[in-house]
């Protein structure tokens, strides 16, 4: 298994788009942290960029290469290896490579330009992001014979995710107005990683004692031991679910 | 006129010659009410450096109460420690503790009663329930004391730092409090100055004041309070040259104004507080060249304000800038900075040729489920923002700035 997993990692470091995604983060980065004045703003704009940028592009990066490699999956499987381990394995590779190109594109000038709290906050969401959507796509790539399909499917869970999910979130909180539904709020935006992502790190941006009481809750939830514990879980669960998806489906796959 | 100003020197001299001075000390008289007892009107009272604890001490002639050295006069936890009954009195140099704390009578370390012309200058109170207290008082001058409680009290037996009631002419400046309930606490007091004090760390208010026309308060400082400043039922405020720093909390505001009218609200700073200024029922404020920075609400304006006129204001921040609760807005923006105009200024004049609408859509929806926080900053959210910002419908259509600054108005 980690055999498969160290030369796909050296297919991965040669791959073009791979390279590309991470200067890409990384030009992003340093321009908004160059553009704007105040690193804290910079860091708000750079969360954004991340939270919409890393799932999508991880998600497509991984469903692709994984139709890339088929041939090559093919030729693993004929193999005394067992079929658990080579997806595993390809997996954790991918996971491994955007993960670098991630700490790399973001991590650098985060840690250059706004070491805070804050900073680390969004380093970490987003590290669990990358881990998330590559998952997923590993899931989708596996599940979907035809490649069109599959990256067509990984754009509208991505789509799904990012705004779908909120639009939907609001419209709950709209009709439920009058009803006291706070304490559903939280844990429903907190079950999307995207929207879990988001508020870990507004939190840290000492917009919560901003926010008035609405803020205080949050940061009542989050900032305790017992909250972090559930956004942990969550995020765990939304790596280890679609992994273990995937492992089952291509067990079960006819090549 | 001369022979006035000479008359008046006259009869000082003649003041002066009659007025003696009584030193309270280790070698001289020990304890400051025997002092007191042999005094007449216009007498000083010198007390030298020691630890005096006499109870509760009343002024009942007009004396100058001088301390020197720092003599600290102790209440023991008895009630009042220094009650000053007297019209012309002065207190200075002392350093006043030990009053106890009651829920029936307001216990202060100095309290005037229905007096006139007292001074209160330069004292220490320290961890008292009430600190500077002063009743039915005409012409007086609170003037560099510090009044600094214990912060490990709990509210109830906190009270206010500087409290004023039915008071008039009053000159409160130079003051530092902290730890208290309210810092400054004001309530029928009119025609005073509040200027160039210090409130801190108090569990309530930095500054409260109720029914208090025709003052003015300027040049101070509120930072850290539990609530920010609250002011209410009053007419005809002058608030300048203020800063309003760090009031952060569910209900905490830079500077809550309810139920004021006519009022001038300018070159102060607002920042890091929850909301920077609420404005609830308030007429005819000015509002000019204050800066807003990194508050969470800049300026929450309510529907039930009416002609109030925000003017060369610069407001920059995180989240929101002006909201309001309502459709109809009567009040008035005009010529501000707005850290997030995008506007372009074609014609060169100095104003954004596109009018700033400060109130987006999800400040609309925040303003009635608080809860949809939760969404700030979120791609959809800001989506819909961007949409209302272009065809504006669901947001108030008057709550806009037509002539935006381009560049912020000082500096």
């Amino acid at each position: 298994m980690l055999k498969v997993c160290k030369y796909t990692l050296i297919d991965l470091a040669r791959n073009r788009f791979a390279i590309g995604y991470a200067t890409l983060l990384l030009l992003v980065s340093i321009g908004l942290f160059m553009l704007e004045g105040d690193p804290t703003k910079a860091l708000i704009s750079l969360t954004q960029v991340v939270l919409a940028l890393v799932p999508l592009l991880a998600l497509v990066f991984t469903i692709i290469y994984f139709y890339n490699q088929y041939e090559f999956t093919v030729l693993l499987a004929v193999q005394p290896l067992g079929r658990r381990n080579i997806v595993l394995a390809q997996l954790l590779a991918i996971t491994i490579a955007m993960l670098i190109a991630f700490l790399v594109g973001i991590g650098m000038p985060v840690l250059v330009f706004a070491p805070s709290a804050a900073g680390w906050t969004l380093l970490l969401t987003g590290a669990a992001l990358t881990a998330v959507f590559t998952a997923i796509g590993g899931w989708i790539a596996v599940k979907n014979r035809d490649r069109a399909r599959g990256v067509g499917i990984g754009l509208v869970t991505w789509v799904l995710m990012v705004l779908v999910y909120d639009a939907l979130l609001l419209w709950i909180m709209f009709a439920f107005s009058d009803r006291p539904i706070e304490p559903v709020i939280v844990p429903l935006a907190a079950f999307n990683p995207i929207d879990l992502a988001r508020i870990l790190v507004m939190l840290k941006i000492d917009l919560a004692a901003l926010l008035g009481y609405t803020g205080a809750v949050y940061q009542q939830f989050f900032g305790s031991v017992g909250g972090m514990l559930v956004a942990l879980c969550a995020l765990i669960l939304w790596v280890a679910l679609p992994s273990w998806r995937a492992v089952s489906a291509f067990a079960s796959k006819d090549l | 006129m001369r022979t006035r100003a000479l008359i008046v020197i006259l009869l000082a001299t003649q003041i002066a010659a009659h007025a003696r001075k009584c030193i309270v000390g280790p070698q001289a008289t020990r304890t400051i009410k025997e002092a007191l007892a042999l005094t007449a009107d216009c007498d000083t009272v010198v007390v030298k450096s020691g630890h005096y604890r006499e109870g509760t001490i009343t002024l009942e002639r007009s004396v100058v109460l001088l301390g020197e050295g720092w003599p600290i006069i102790d209440g023991e936890g008895a009630g009042e420690v220094v009650v000053v009954k007297a019209p012309h009195v002065t207190i200075t140099g002392f350093v006043v503790r030990g009053t106890a704390i009651s829920n029936l009578n307001d216990n202060a370390a100095i309290k005037c009663i229905s007096v006139t012309d007292v001074t209160i200058r330069n004292n220490r109170v320290e961890d008292s329930f009430f600190g500077i207290y002063l009743s039915s008082v005409d012409r007086a001058r609170v003037e560099g004391n510090q009044v600094i409680g214990d912060p490990a009290t709990d509210e109830n037996s906190r009270a206010n730092g500087i409290h004023l009631w039915k008071c008039a002419n009053v000159t409160i400046t130079g003051n530092r409090v902290e730890h208290h309930r309210d810092g400054i606490y004001l309530e029928f007091v009119t025609d005073s100055h509040i200027t160039r004090d210090t409130t801190a760390f108090n569990m309530r208010y930095g500054l409260h004041f109720m029914f208090s026309h025709r003052d003015s308060y300027t040049h101070n400082l509120f930072h850290d309070n539990g609530a920010g400043v609250a002011v209410m039922f009053t007419h005809d405020v002058v608030m300048t040259d203020n800063r309003f720093l760090r009031n952060c909390g569910a209900s905490a505001y830079g500077l809550l104004l309810k139920e004021i009218n006519d009022s001038r609200i300018e070159r102060n700073i607002f920042a890091d507080n929850t909301v920077g200024i609420l404005m609830d029922g308030c007429n005819r404020a000015a509002v000019h060249a204050n800066r807003f920075s990194n508050n969470g609400w800049a300026v929450r304006l309510f529907a039930n304000s009416t002609d109030a006129v925000c003017e060369s204001d610069t407001v920059s921040g995180k989240t929101s800038d002006v909201t309001t609760n309502g459709d109809l807005v009567l009040s008035l923006l005009k010529r501000n900075y707005w850290d997030r105009y995008r506007g372009y200024d074609l014609d060169r004049d100095g104003h954004g040729d596109v009018p700033y609408r400060p109130f987006g859509l999800f400040a609309l929806v925040t303003e009635r489920m608080p809860y949809a926080m939760v969404l700030s900053r979120s791609l959809m959210v800001q989506l819909l923002d961007e949409s209302e910002r272009l065809l504006p419908s669901l947001t108030p259509k008057s709550l806009e700035d037509l002539s935006p600054l381009m560049r912020p108005p000082h500096g």
